[in-house]
């Protein structure tokens, strides 16, 4: 616990300052720090219990989906704004460099385990933006259409 | 339609459509808007193909068939979400009210002109970013505190180099070797820093992840093209950031600085 604390807190204040170089507009900033630090909440619940980044990063992905599709309907803007910052978090650069060490060390067996989960995750990202994106196309397809059956009966 | 008013609209959807383009705006979007600008001032005909490095158009008429075309080339710069959604607010009153093209040209001249954050605001996000991220990947109070400045130096290195209109591979190669160079003499004069956190926490200031988002979002919406680039983009610069660390971190190594 102690532990997902030590690393929500910096990660907040870091989606704030992400928030700021990319120009968020400054109504926006706090929805969007929401948004963020909820995927990034999702992503180390998921890391820890499943002890799989990958997934982590996958329900990150999807968290920061789910919830920037919801502001944008609800503050009537583009959805990049909200997931642009959110999503920054997730993105392996850690990795990055653990892959470019390891290849230094001239370690090729840890270099292409690193990288290939660097790649993993960041497939994981995409994946988990995708399938958010799907399911909430379907969804709310769903819904409009079953607005429009009751509205006939 | 006179063939000249169906060209003002025409410039008028294409320069909305380029200040999206250039702020970051996935493809889907500057299409639609281009689209919708243009069908709101009665022009039946419409078709739009954008890519992140041009964007075309072409309109017809079918009282007057006139057809008009025209391309544009977009030349990216810094992503920018306010203009986004300002011209995403822009396009969505100029649709709906009854605004003319004079008064709508001179809107987006003013959404264009605007000036993002201060400058030294967001230096100082970026090194809080950079510091943040050091205690994320496992830093100390000590590699926050030696990666706050390092962080800054970056962002300005960098902003400096975009001045120069340097190509996005060489700017992140020279920030993450600015990084790792500074990461290096830190952990080498003081003993509680480690460089590790210090550079993992500056190259997450260079990530592509607007790259990648859009990449994803453009697949999702079939624009295959512009999806593709995008990744392609996005692992460039992923490379060229592990490039810049590793060539540092190698030479120091072969001059004998501390070991690894």
């Amino acid at each position: 616990m102690t532990y997902i604390i030590s690393m929500f807190v910096p990660a907040v204040f870091a989606i704030l300052g992400l928030a700021i170089i990319f120009r968020v507009p400054v109504n926006r900033i706090p929805a969007c720090v929401v948004v963020g630090a909820l995927g990034w909440l999702t992503y180390l619940v998921a890391d820890h219990y499943l002890s799989s980044p990958v997934m982590g990063c996958f329900f990150g992905a999807c968290m920061v989906g789910l919830c920037s599709a919801e502001a944008s309907r609800i503050f009537k803007e583009a959805m990049t704004i909200f997931v642009i910052p959110g999503i920054l978090c997730l993105v392996p650069g850690a990795k990055i460099f653990y892959t470019m060490e390891a290849l230094i060390r001239n370690d090729i067996e840890d270099m292409a385990e690193i990288g290939v989960q660097t790649l993993m995750m960041a497939g994981a990202i995409a994946m988990g933006l995708l399938v958010m994106g799907a399911l909430i196309k379907v969804f709310r397809a769903l819904v409009s259409k079953t607005v429009t059956v009751k509205d006939k009966l | 339609m006179e063939k000249k008013r169906q060209k003002e609209i025409l410039m008028l959807a294409i320069r909305a459509g380029n200040i999206m383009m250039k702020s970051g705006a996935e493809i889907y979007r500057v299409e639609d808007t281009i689209e919708r600008i243009c069908k709101s001032c009665g022009i039946d005909y419409v078709n739009v193909f954008a890519t992140p490095t041009g964007i075309f158009v072409s309109t017809d008429n079918e009282e007057a068939s006139n057809t008009v075309t025209y391309i544009k080339r977009v030349k990216s710069s810094e992503t920018d979400l306010t203009k986004i959604s300002r011209v995403n607010a822009f396009s969505r009153s100029f649709t709906t009210t009854d605004m003319t093209v004079e008064e709508g040209m001179k809107i987006l001249d003013d959404i264009a002109d605007s000036k993002p954050y201060p400058f030294w605001i967001r230096a100082i996000s970026a090194a809080v970013v950079a510091a943040c991220f050091s205690l994320v990947f496992g830093g100390a109070a000590a590699d926050f505190a030696v990666t706050l400045p390092v962080g800054f130096m970056c962002y300005i290195l960098s902003r400096f180099l975009e001045k120069y209109e340097i190509n996005f591979f060489i700017r992140g190669f020279c920030c993450c070797a600015l990084a790792a160079f500074c990461a290096l003499v830190a952990s080498a004069s003081f003993g509680a820093v480690s460089y590790v956190p210090v550079i993992t926490g500056c190259i997450m200031l260079f990530v592509p992840g607007v790259a990648i988002t859009n990449s994803i979002r453009d697949f999702l919406s079939g624009n295959m093209l512009s999806g593709v680039a995008r990744l392609a983009e996005a692992c460039i610069i992923g490379v060229s950031l592990a490039a810049g660390a590793g060539v540092i971190i190698e030479i120091w190594y072969m001059i004998g600085g501390v070991s690894l």
